[in-house]
């Protein structure tokens, strides 16, 4: 058994909701009997991760992505299962497991809004017990990392949206812990900053060997940084391996950009070839079966000759992929 | 207008009835200041054998009584709201309705006083009979309190958007609100009666239009002063009354201006 | 405990540092106090000019009480009230969550984390109050003068005690501001001695609400009123008070974590 940073064993959270219906008649009806539900936020999963790993969590909203990454971090308690991290329970909140880790939120600020982040810094410094050598060396690569130079000794506040976190991202890893929990990073960021943020987060990994989760809605944050992903929906694990496996198994087809001269797509009869997606002036798309693609791209080079300007073959968009694994409502697939 | 009050009205009775713990709370918060001065003029009046100047123990009871009454009717507390309102720049959206922002203020006051009108004088009645208390109250000091709380209501109205428009100009209404109720503090009756206050602190407490918001009035309910004082203390209301309408008229609008040529 | 002392200096310097950038409302602040105090007093000059002594308290003790008084409530607006308004916005917004995966105690890193250092003004004219009032007295002996200290502390316990305990309520309720509201108003009856009021007041303001007993044993100590038991009991009180409000709030906590199923 190789000594891996996270385990878990069928995990399961249970929420207890209670239910009201709109209207008067309802409301008076709640306060005599409360209608109960039970809601399964993350209905048993299981799954390990090495140390060094930079692992996704994929999933619609309310899938369970945050409940799980919320366990492990340490906030909620499980109804059911088991979780080890760093081989410590994480809900026991021991001292010395929250000195190894990090949460950090995307649209939650940890920092003191009037001060600026340095100052912050030194208390972290303080709760952390981080000695100065350690310190000083850590702020200033991080400050290298995320360019913050200009932006540490101004007020939290003065910053803008990018900017705070970057700084945030700086408090969050202080510290150097050895696992961090990634919640929605790269939400509300323009699009440059995202990937600003993904580098430095796979630059860290590299540097330091840190353990990432992240979840995320944007396919980018998970394209760009993560070699693996679990994909939960409905509390459950779909899918846990390799993104590069994921388009094939759930999506086990390509897409075939045909771009043709003088607009004659539109009169083009490209039906024998595959599922004609779209079509309009100069481009054709098809949905061809993976198995045949390369037989399919070779018969239209051919056939279509010099009416033929371009011609691309391509994995589904990964958005395609995930959309399908969704709704096909497909049972556990692991690598 | 009726139409629109009543449109006012019916919403703020709706909004009401959601805080309606917290108007009670406020309540209680208010009796507990008149309760902490009663319980000390109980304590000097009978250090000096039950009477200090013209008031035993349970005339002290019928005068703190009478003005926590006439806190809960006169109370206005839309200045503080204000001041965050245009903070926040929530005043641009009411400025650019046909209905000046003040009346939502009226209606939102009226509703409150309505509303927590009863659990008061529960409370109320319990103190009358915990101190058997006495009122000198003739019908004719009834009648003439009815004009005086309604002149008080408007005065602590009136001057409490005074302060409120302030905030037009500066950040720091907090400061100049506070030198305020320190006023009322003193010269408004919380304290002592008017009648008790040393001599140079009564003539200003005359002076100043703090005491003919509370005092005035809680006197006049009390039975406090004959009825030709009365009515010249209702004389005095009215003149501070007109004073602080015109004074807030002239604010508002030198204040509207200023906050649309900052850029609301 | 050497790192929580050293984590509550860097808390109030960085605030000083804060607030002297605004020296027009450090200013302002302080005409306030003045203006508050003074007038207070003011208020007990008026009660004295009709007796020399008030429920057995002559003036220089109840300018001692009122000088104790605004010691206490200037203690809670330092430190307990703003750390306690931080934590209620905390649970409103989500970002509890930080506070409580750090590895330092979280009942310390919510309850004394935001200072408001302007209300230093408030604590040291409450000092500079009940030295006015000594001064009116006959003269203070050691022990007086110890157990004065030691009943001050029971003091600022117990308005921690019960402020955590309010505050607790915000893992439930969400929206505590009016009961925090509820507090101010009790606060203020701290003002006079806890003996004058009605006895439904006074057993409120000796038990489930402390204020009384917070301010009103401190003034009775120094001015030589309190034998030893009583300031025993009051010790007794304030550690029992602090335990049981701080078993409440790990409660609060823990069904915020989800602990309870």
């Amino acid at each position: 058994m190789s000594d891996a940073v996270v385990d878990v064993r069928e995990l399961r959270k249970t929420f207890r909701v209670t239910e009201r219906e709109e209207g008067l008649a309802a409301t008076l009806r709640s306060f005599v009997r409360r209608h109960r539900k039970d809601v399964n936020a993350v209905a048993g999963i299981t799954f390990r991760i090495d140390p060094g790993e930079v692992v996704g969590f994929l999933g619609p909203n309310g899938a369970g992505k945050t409940t799980t990454l919320k366990m492990l971090s340490g906030l909620l308690h499980p109804t059911e299962g088991e979780a080890s991290v760093l081989g410590y329970v994480p809900w026991k909140r021991e001292n010395a497991y929250l000195q190894r880790m990090t949460l950090l939120m995307g649209n939650r600020s940890q920092l003191v809004w009037d001060i600026p982040a340095a100052d912050s810094f030194r208390v972290l410094q303080e709760i952390y017990r981080i000695p100065d050598g350690q310190f000083r060396a850590s702020v200033s690569e991080l400050t290298e990392l995320l360019e913050l130079q200009e932006l540490v000794h101004k007020p939290v506040r003065n910053l803008s949206l990018g900017e705070r976190m970057k700084v945030e991202f700086a408090a969050g890893l202080v510290h150097s812990p050895s696992v961090a929990f990634l919640d929605e990073p790269t939400i509300g960021l323009d699009v440059s900053m995202q990937v600003r943020i993904r580098r430095f987060v796979a630059e860290y990994n590299r540097r330091t060997g840190a353990t990432i989760l992240l979840t995320s809605h944007y396919m980018d944050d998970v394209v760009a940084l993560c070699k693996r992903v679990v994909v939960i929906h409905r509390g459950r694990l779909l899918y846990d391996g390799p993104l590069a496996d994921l388009a094939e198994r759930m999506a086990p087809y390509k897409i075939i950009t045909a771009t043709l001269h003088d607009g004659a797509a539109s009169s083009a009869d490209l039906d024998t070839y595959g599922t004609v997606v779209s079509r309009d002036e100069g481009r054709v798309i098809l949905r061809v079966d993976r198995n045949v693609a390369p037989e399919r791209t070779a018969r239209l080079v051919n056939d279509l000759g010099d009416r033929l300007a371009d011609i691309s073959v391509e994995d589904p968009p990964i958005e395609e992929v995930i959309d399908r694994v969704f709704t096909s409502e497909q049972t556990t697939v692991s690598a | 207008m009726i139409r629109t009050y009543r449109a006012l009205l019916v919403a703020s009775l709706q909004s009401a009835a959601q805080y309606r713990v917290q108007s009670v709370l406020w309540m209680l918060l208010e009796i507990i200041r008149p309760v902490i001065f009663l319980a000390a003029w109980v304590a000097v009046a009978n250090s000096q054998g039950g009477q200090v100047g013209a008031y035993d123990v349970r005339d002290f009871a019928g005068y703190y009584i009478s003005l926590t009454l006439v806190l809960q009717l006169v109370f206005s507390w839309n200045a503080y709201d204000f001041e965050y309102e245009v903070r926040m720049g929530r005043l641009s959206p009411k400025l650019l309705r046909p209905l000046h922002p003040i009346h939502y203020a009226v209606v939102e006051n009226l509703v409150w006083k309505a509303t927590t009108f009863i659990p008061l004088a529960i409370c109320l009645a319990v103190v009358v009979v915990t101190f058997d208390a006495r009122f000198r109250t003739t019908p004719a000091h009834l009648a003439l309190f009815v004009p005086s709380v309604l002149l008080g209501a408007a005065l602590s109205f009136f001057s409490g958007w005074v302060l409120a428009t302030t905030a037009f100009w500066t950040t720091r209404v907090h400061a100049v609100s506070t030198l305020w109720d320190r006023g009322v503090f003193i010269f408004a009756g919380l304290i002592a009666p008017l009648a008790l206050l040393p001599g140079p602190l009564q003539t200003l407490s005359l002076v100043l239009p703090f005491g003919y918001m509370l005092g005035v009035p809680a006197e006049i309910l009390r039975g406090g002063v004959n009825v030709p004082t009365a009515l010249l203390l209702i004389g005095g209301q009215a003149f501070w009354v007109v004073v602080f309408y015109f004074a807030l008229q002239r604010v508002w609008r030198a204040g509207v201006r200023q906050y649309s040529a900052v850029g609301a | 405990m050497r790192r929580y002392l050293r984590l509550l200096r860097l808390f109030f310097t960085t605030e000083v540092q804060y607030e002297l950038e605004y020296r027009t409302n450090l200013v302002m602040d302080l005409v306030q106090t003045v203006v508050i105090i003074v007038t207070s007093v003011g208020a007990i000059l008026v009660l004295f000019s009709y007796t020399d002594v008030l429920n057995g308290w002559s003036l220089g003790a109840m300018l001692v009480l009122l000088g104790c008084f605004y010691l206490i409530q200037g203690f809670g607006e330092l430190i307990l009230a703003p750390s306690f308004e931080k934590f209620m916005e905390h649970v409103r917004l989500g970002t509890l969550d930080f506070a409580l995966l750090k590895p330092v105690s979280a009942q310390f890193l919510v309850t004394l984390r935001q200072f408001r250092v302007t209300n230093l003004a408030q604590m040291g004219l409450g000092g500079i109050v009940i030295a006015v009032g000594l001064g009116r007295l006959p003269s203070v002996g050691i022990s007086e003068g110890l157990g004065f200290v030691v009943a001050l502390a029971c003091g600022f316990g117990l308005i921690y005690a019960l402020l955590l305990a309010l505050s607790t309520l915000a893992f439930w309720f969400v929206r505590v501001d009016n009961l925090m509201a509820l507090y101010w108003a009790f606060l203020d009856a701290g003002r006079f001695p806890v003996d004058i009021y009605p006895g439904w007041l006074r057993v409120t303001l000796s038990s489930a609400v402390p204020i009384g007993v917070a301010v009103t044993v401190p003034a009775q100590v120094i001015t030589g009123r309190l034998d030893f038991f009583g300031l025993a009991a009051l010790v007794v009180g304030t550690l029992v008070a602090f335990q049981v409000a701080s078993w409440f709030w790990h409660v609060g906590l823990r069904s915020y974590a989800g602990a309870s199923a």
